[in-house]
């Protein structure tokens, strides 16, 4: 089988451009995890390549089989493309059984019926509702409605299988263990897959590749410890992750380095910006990176702790001077009043 | 077949349908004899001719006043009598529910036959008024009394725009005027009714519309004193010049369409406005009615009362008069008491034939009617096109056609057509035309019930291999069924009632009650018409208590 391969696409509804020329490859058995806030095209991208909108420029395509092509005037219609879908809502149909759910693909495609019935009970065994075959979706539980909209997409094995957000209607709790689950019945059966979804640690705990879409186009695209560890942009550096905000002047830039001047104090971070000494920059660190001292220092501010929280595994703190509001963690709670933040050089990016 | 092929294929049809009968009213008009008249030519003499009739300026004048009032009558009391029942504790609102749409869903051919047999100068009513008071303290026979009973038999349509407007309301509205002092009078004037105003304004302008169309009414009701509205003026045309002035019928129909048409095209900006203001719906929790209190009975009698004078008098006159021999001063009711009338029916096969005819257009022809209201939405059903916008007014106008209008402008197109003549005496015809009067009301139930499918059911089918035409017939159709079970029983009670329609397409093969009704109370006979009535009025309950008993919603 050969690569999902998008092109430039780019789709209008309405007067808004929705997307403005996004690329993206899937190889077999890669699971790409298409990210970013709600606005950001992901799923319109999605519904482009399953074939449920028409973009008017670029093109998707399998190997030779060419799903759409806007300079060719190709635009295989959603029902020949083969792919595997799963809604945000489900979509099952209430007036079909489980079995007649999952078995309708494979009775477009003109199997016969003892067929249609081993593959679908081989199916609902995978996903583990073997035993739900005749009842009606409004009989189960969201969790195996989610699961019988799986079982639908895959059972007639597509090339690759669209996710629009399928964790979303879960509650909080089944959703880590849908995540799970997901991610060993992804890896078992060797899927090829794009996930959809708002959530940054679902994308990064289900996706070998993420492409994080901001306003129509991508804004960094890579393996989730890229985007986390590297961002590439203030964009992606704010979205991935629980970050502290540090604005500042910049006051000099060497070596991959850039220094910034806060309430006075210098503080460096890795460059990730080809301003002017002088400007306004922003730095950017996780929380969970930032730690904090007794004693002043390099790379250090002095703040007033103001909140320490009890969050269970660990406390949050939150340090305030003037505007500024910074977020840290630690095993212990400290004492209201004057300390040192540090943001270590190898952990703050200055854009 | 491709979707494309279907859909412009359905379009295609239903251009046909609507825009055939219409155009040829139009020809009709400017032409000097009947079209099928080798002698006729092109001129405007049917025009001057109707214009300088001074009974066409009295019957328009009169529809004008009719309609007027008939608003001022209706839109007031429907409006206080949704706000009675959606918002306030009135006793008894569950039995008072479904007998307030009776007005509705009754020929109004049968509650003028009613009015008269019970009120009329020998009614019922009127004789026990004369030996208690020794006169008659009512005139049924003169335009106030049309115009007062034509009001309060179109409440309902008022009441149901009214309530669902209300329904939609947050109550806290309501309850904060409550608080700060206001009585349930106050409430409704000050706070309800004009956030609701939309909705009874678009209430307003369809009863005037109404109006326009009113035939049944005025037909038994304004005859006795030469009151002609356009409707009625247009039926005694028929035979004014001794031969068919088909061309005078023509110009009398443009002129009417030419009224309700803009009435019919205000009415869905209207629509459109009103539904916006419903959006605006608080969260869906559990309202309680506002307290009458004292006032809870004597709107609980207002109520009733309004009932008794629009759907008891009628009826029971009616039925009474279908039981008994005769009526007049001194009889005595056991004296008079017979089943004859019952008896006779079945003397006349035409009247036999019209009531195995009335039945099965409602059963098999309002199957097929919806079947074909289906076929139409489907195509539209999520069709990304201008085209669609197109069938919405398609489908528009055959509603500012009266049914008595569409029924002649069919019988024209029957015998202009030549391979549609052989349907015109049979019920082939009178489906066609009830189908077509019909069409945006059916549309509507259908398209209501499409609405509730989600689009993501049947892109998921789509997603999964299936084409277009299969997700319609595999998805979309088992989704919808109960709301097509639901029109058709909504369909054959319309059919069943409807009167005016079939009056020009009337003859040996062609006869329902309704129009049967209509050209028996011509002749005098009201024995055969009080009892033909009752039958008509028992199908439409039975249709009536059967929608009950499934649940269906009795307002689109």
């Amino acid at each position: 089988m050969a690569d999902l391969i998008v092109k430039d696409l780019k789709l209008r509804l309405g007067d808004n451009e929705i997307l403005k020329g996004v690329s993206v490859s899937v190889t077999p058995g890669q699971v790409v995890a298409l990210l970013g806030p709600s606005g950001s095209g992901k799923t319109t991208l999605l519904r482009a390549v399953a074939g449920l909108e028409v973009p008017f420029a670029g093109s998707i395509s399998i190997g030779d089989n060419v799903f759409f092509d806007a300079a060719r005037k190709i635009d295989l219609a959603a029902e020949k493309r083969g792919l595997g879908l799963v809604f945000q809502s489900y979509a099952l149909w209430p007036h079909r059984t489980v079995f007649d759910n999952v078995g309708y693909g494979l009775k477009l495609r003109n199997r016969p019926a003892a067929e249609i019935k081993e593959r679908v009970e081989k199916t609902l065994g995978q996903i583990g509702l073997g035993h739900l075959a005749e009842r009606f979706p409004h009989q189960l539980s969201g969790g195996q409605q989610q699961r019988v909209a799986i079982a639908r997409a895959l059972v007639y094995e597509p090339p690759v299988i669209l996710l629009d957000e399928p964790l979303s209607n879960l509650d909080a709790k089944l959703r880590e263990e849908a995540r799970a689950w997901l991610r060993t019945l992804i890896v078992t059966l060797g899927l090829s897959a794009i996930h959809v979804t708002h959530d940054q640690v679902e994308a990064m705990a289900i996706a070998d590749k993420i492409v994080l879409l901001n306003a129509g186009t991508i804004a960094q695209e890579g393996p989730p410890t890229a985007l986390y560890n590297d961002p590439q942009s203030l964009f992606t550096a704010e979205f991935m992750g629980s970050n502290n905000r540090l604005d500042g002047t910049l006051v000099d830039v060497s070596g991959g380095k850039a220094t910034m001047e806060v309430f006075g104090e210098k503080i460096t971070g890795l460059a990730r910006t080809t301003a002017a000494k002088g400007s306004k920059v922003v730095g950017i660190s996780r929380l969970e990176r930032v730690h904090c001292s007794s004693t002043p220092g390099p790379n250090r501010l002095k703040m007033e702790l103001k909140a320490p929280m009890y969050l269970g595994e660990r406390w949050e703190l939150v340090f305030t001077r003037e505007h500024l509001t910074v977020r840290a963690y630690a095993n212990a709670p400290l004492q209201p009043g004057e300390h040192y933040v540090e943001f270590p050089q190898d952990a703050l990016w200055v854009f | 077949m491709p979707i494309v092929v279907y859909r412009f294929l359905v379009l295609g049809i239903t251009t046909l349908a609507v825009a055939m009968p219409l155009s040829l009213v139009f020809y009709q008009s400017f032409l000097t004899a009947p079209f099928f008249d080798p002698s006729a030519k092109a001129s405007f003499a049917a025009y001057s001719f109707v214009f300088s009739d001074d009974d066409f300026w009295q019957a328009f004048w009169t529809t004008i006043a009719i309609a007027s009032g008939m608003a001022a009558i209706a839109v007031p009391l429907g409006a206080l009598l949704a706000f009675l029942m959606v918002r306030t504790d009135v006793p008894g609102k569950k039995y008072l529910e479904p007998l307030l749409l009776i007005p509705i869903f009754v020929s109004a051919v049968v509650i003028a036959f009613g009015y008269v047999v019970a009120i009329g100068p020998v009614g019922i009513f009127s004789t026990l008024a004369k030996e208690v008071l020794g006169f008659v303290p009512w005139n049924l026979y003169s335009l106030w009394s049309l115009i007062i009973i034509a009001g309060l038999t179109h409440v309902p349509h008022v009441y149901l725009y009214s309530a669902a407007a209300l329904r939609g309301l947050s109550t806290d509205l309501e309850e904060a005027a409550r608080v700060s002092g206001a009585n349930p009078f106050q409430v409704a004037i000050n706070v309800s009714l004009p956030m609701i105003m939309p909705a009874i304004l678009f209430a307003g302008v369809l009863v005037f519309f109404l109006g326009f169309e009113l035939f049944g009414l005025p037909l038994v009701l304004g005859d006795p004193q030469d009151v002609l509205v356009l409707a009625t003026y247009l039926y005694k045309l028929t035979n004014k010049l001794g031969v068919p002035s088909y061309q005078l019928m023509a110009v009398v129909v443009v002129v009417i369409i030419g009224v309700t048409a803009p009435l019919v095209f205000m009415q869905r900006l209207l629509l459109r406005q009103a539904q916006r203001y419903i959006s605006v719906r608080g969260k869906g929790q559990k309202t309680q009615p506002l307290r009458l209190r004292s006032w809870r009975w004597f709107a609980f009698g207002v109520i009733v009362l309004w009932l008794v004078v629009t759907v008891v008098v009628p009826l029971f006159g009616i039925t009474l008069r279908s039981f008994v021999v005769t009526w007049g001063e001194g009889v005595k009711l056991r004296d008079v008491l017979t089943l004859d009338h019952y008896r006779e029916l079945m003397d006349y096969p035409n009247v036999i034939r019209g009531i195995i005819n009335t039945f099965g257009i409602g059963v098999i022809g309002g199957a097929l009617a919806v079947a074909c209201y289906t076929a139409i939405a489907l195509a539209v059903h999520r069709w990304n096109s201008g085209w669609t916008r197109l069938v919405d007014y398609i489908v528009m106008v055959p509603r500012a056609m009266p049914g008595l209008i569409a029924g002649l402008a069919l019988l024209w197109v029957f015998l202009f057509v030549p391979f549609l003549s052989p349907l015109k005496s049979t019920m082939g015809s009178i489906w066609l035309a009830y189908t077509i009067v019909w069409l945006a009301y059916g549309m509507r139930l259908v398209s209501g019930t499409l609405l509730q499918v989600g689009p993501e059911l049947e892109e998921a089918g789509r997603v999964s291999g299936a084409s277009d035409l299969q997700v319609k017939r595999d998805i979309t159709i088992p989704l919808i069924k109960y709301g097509m079970l639901a029109s058709w029983l909504l369909i054959f009670l319309i059919f069943v009632r409807e009167y005016s329609t079939g009056i020009y397409l009337l003859g040996p093969g062609t006869e329902v009650i309704g129009s049967l009704l209509v050209s028996l109370w011509g002749t005098g006979a009201v024995d055969l018409v009080s009892a033909l009535s009752v039958v008509n009025v028992v199908m439409i309950g039975a249709g009536l208590a059967v929608a009950i008993r499934l649940g269906v919603r009795l307002h689109g």
